[in-house]
């Protein structure tokens, strides 16, 4: 993206006179508008979401644009009364923050593990890592619910802490791999010769050194693990106790439809918060690891 | 699979090679947990569909039995399953093409680095970032009787043409094909933007020099580098739309009005917990699973690189 180091042998000016002609043509500028078409889509919802959140029932239909602010934080306690979001908030997190332990603590060693070693078992496992990349997660929903049943954990958060990770696997290993083969072995090396043992070695010379890739891991987990909806609906289910804020925020709807929208203006907001907050201090970060997540996924 | 496109050919530190690979046989022991963990909670369910598959099941409460072939047999004769074959048909075809060739204009657009191309890049990106349950509750909301459409609509003085969207079937299908380029362009369009790049730019500056202009360049000089790029996107975008749509359309539409929205994906769900019919969900699940991987390599066979 933009942070990359600039080309010395394309001087910037050379460049730009280059550009010149082509600059403003009316096919350019027609391409322009589209894209600034689909920009307005994607904030137009979002900018009614906000304000939404804030105004009457009634306000929300007859000025739908008007930022009016007429009920206060009206609809965001009342929402979050009416669903449990207090509940679903700690559930959440409770998922999302075991879910991401579990991930690294079994990703790192294994990525270690495929990084030093050439044997024919590494290259099977990278084969059954790249494998998952094949399986699209909703394919195989009935049976990891079958199994929740198996081992007695329908209805539960710790099945998703289970799976969680496991569905985290290939593309977690596989990126952190890359990270790790670029430690010099050397290093690895004078360690082990002033007597550092395997974990020792991986604890104070990998895990420092692959710092960079451990992050873009987290955040794209983060991201997926939060997000999660249809899994944690089939497995953890709507009871107010154990629900998550992606299966409470839906509940809303009800089975007539809904005509408040106001209050499901309210609900989305809060449930899209954490990542937005996020997204606001690690921008870049986040922007980088889920383009980097996607061209291994 | 694109992992193992990907995957560079990192050079692995020459000199302790050898010795490298006898002291560290023990090390694969480090792998363990990870891959058996990945075995039994994905692979695993996976291998149990293939089984489930030829199950008559009626609920999960309920005994089940093996039924041979059976649930295949009722797969031919069911109009549901030509239905949604159909929807399924209708919603890729028209929701594939515009958003791999938008989303790659989108990304040579950006790359272009015209004024406002920062701030265009954060907006794009907004649709990676929202859960699926946010996103349908959003779309609940803009496309409802009083939602955000409508009340535009009104606004302008267009009135008479609102409708409920989703409740519409001549709209609903219309409807859930939107959102789900609204989803997949931008966010597609900076993995473009990522790759394009990475092109050099005496390679276009050659082109201009033969009078190419920004078409030429984006078709004649961009695709052919990044044609390869452009497959593995497709079949991403590919086994998302094919799997993927159960989630929204179960928020959206639930497979309706009539049987409107309902795609295979969405058959899956509907007799999985919906109506239950384990097996048959399972039976279809096979379906969407072939029809996967020969959507694989039909894809891959036409964006094999050609130099």
């Amino acid at each position: 993206m933009d942070n990359r180091a600039p080309r010395p042998a394309v001087p910037a000016p050379r460049g730009r006179r280059r550009k010149g002609p082509n600059r403003f043509t009316p096919g350019l500028l027609g391409s322009y508008a589209l894209v600034l078409v689909y920009a307005l889509t994607l904030v137009l919802p979002l900018y009614w979401l906000f304000i939404s959140a804030f105004k009457s029932q009634l306000d929300a239909v007859d000025a739908p644009f008007a930022p009016t602010f007429s009920s206060g934080f009206d609809n965001l306690t009342r929402v979050w009364d009416l669903l449990n979001l207090g509940d679903a908030m700690v559930n959440s997190l409770y998922i999302t923050a075991a879910s991401l332990v579990v991930t690294l603590v079994i990703a790192i060693p294994a990525a270690y593990a495929l990084a030093r070693s050439q044997g024919r078992i590494a290259t099977l496992f990278e084969r059954i890592y790249a494998m998952g990349f094949l399986i699209p997660g909703f394919a195989a929903l009935v049976p990891t619910l079958l199994l929740a049943i198996q081992l007695g954990m329908f209805h539960t958060r710790e099945f998703m802490i289970l799976y969680l990770p496991a569905s985290a696997q290939p593309l977690a290993v596989i990126l952190l791999t890359q990270f790790m083969r670029t430690v010099p072995q050397e290093l690895e090396e004078s360690a082990t010769i002033d007597g550092a043992g395997r974990f020792r070695v991986l604890r104070s010379i990998y895990l420092p050194l692959t710092m960079p890739g451990i992050a873009t891991i987290s955040i794209l987990n983060f991201i997926s693990f939060w997000n999660d909806y249809l899994y944690t609906l089939v497995i953890v289910g709507p009871n107010a106790k154990v629900r998550t804020l992606q299966v409470a925020l839906p509940t809303l709807q009800g089975n007539q439809g809904i005509t408040d929208y106001a209050l499901v203006c309210a609900g989305t907001l809060i449930s899209v918060l954490p990542v937005f907050l996020v997204y606001a201090v690690l921008n870049r970060r986040m922007e980088n690891a889920l383009v980097q997540g996607a061209l291994k996924g | 699979m694109t992992a193992v496109l990907d995957t560079p050919v990192v050079a692995r530190p020459g000199g302790g090679r050898k010795r490298g690979r006898t002291r560290d046989r023990g090390l694969i022991v480090f792998a363990l947990p990870s891959v058996i963990w990945y075995v039994i909670f994905t692979i695993g369910p996976l291998v149990a569909m293939f089984v489930v598959a030829f199950m008559d099941w009626a609920g999960l409460a309920a005994p089940a039995s093996f039924n041979g072939g059976e649930n295949l047999d009722r797969l031919f004769g069911d109009e549901r399953i030509l239905t949604a074959l159909k929807n399924t048909a209708v919603h890729m075809v028209v929701s594939l093409p515009i958003i791999m060739v938008g989303a790659f204009m989108l990304g040579y657009f950006l790359n272009l680095k015209l004024p406002g191309h920062r701030i265009l890049r954060v907006i794009m990106f907004v649709p990676a970032l929202i859960s699926l349950s946010a996103m349908g509750m959003l779309f609940v909301a803009v496309l409802g009787p009083t939602g955000l459409v409508n009340s535009a609509l009104d606004e302008v003085g267009l009135g008479e043409h609102a409708t409920a969207w989703l409740a519409d079937p001549a709209w609903a299908m219309p409807s859930l094909i939107l959102v789900t380029i609204w989803s997949g362009l931008g966010f597609t369009g900076i993995l473009f933007a990522a790759r394009l790049s990475a092109i050099d730019n005496e390679i276009y500056a050659a082109a201009e020099l033969d009078g190419a202009n920004h078409w030429q360049k984006m078709w004649r000089v961009a695709y052919p580098i990044a044609r390869d790029y452009f497959g593995v996107l497709t079949m991403l975008q590919y086994l998302w739309t094919l799997f993927g749509s159960a989630g929204m359309i179960l928020l959206l539409t639930r497979g309706g009005p009539g049987e409107s929205t309902s795609t295979l994906s969405w058959l899956v769900y509907r007799f999985g917990f919906r109506s239950p019919d384990v097996g048959y969900s399972q039976t279809i699940g096979l379906v969407l699973f072939v029809l996967g991987i020969v959507g694989l390599v039909i894809i891959r066979r036409v964006f094999r690189a050609r130099y």
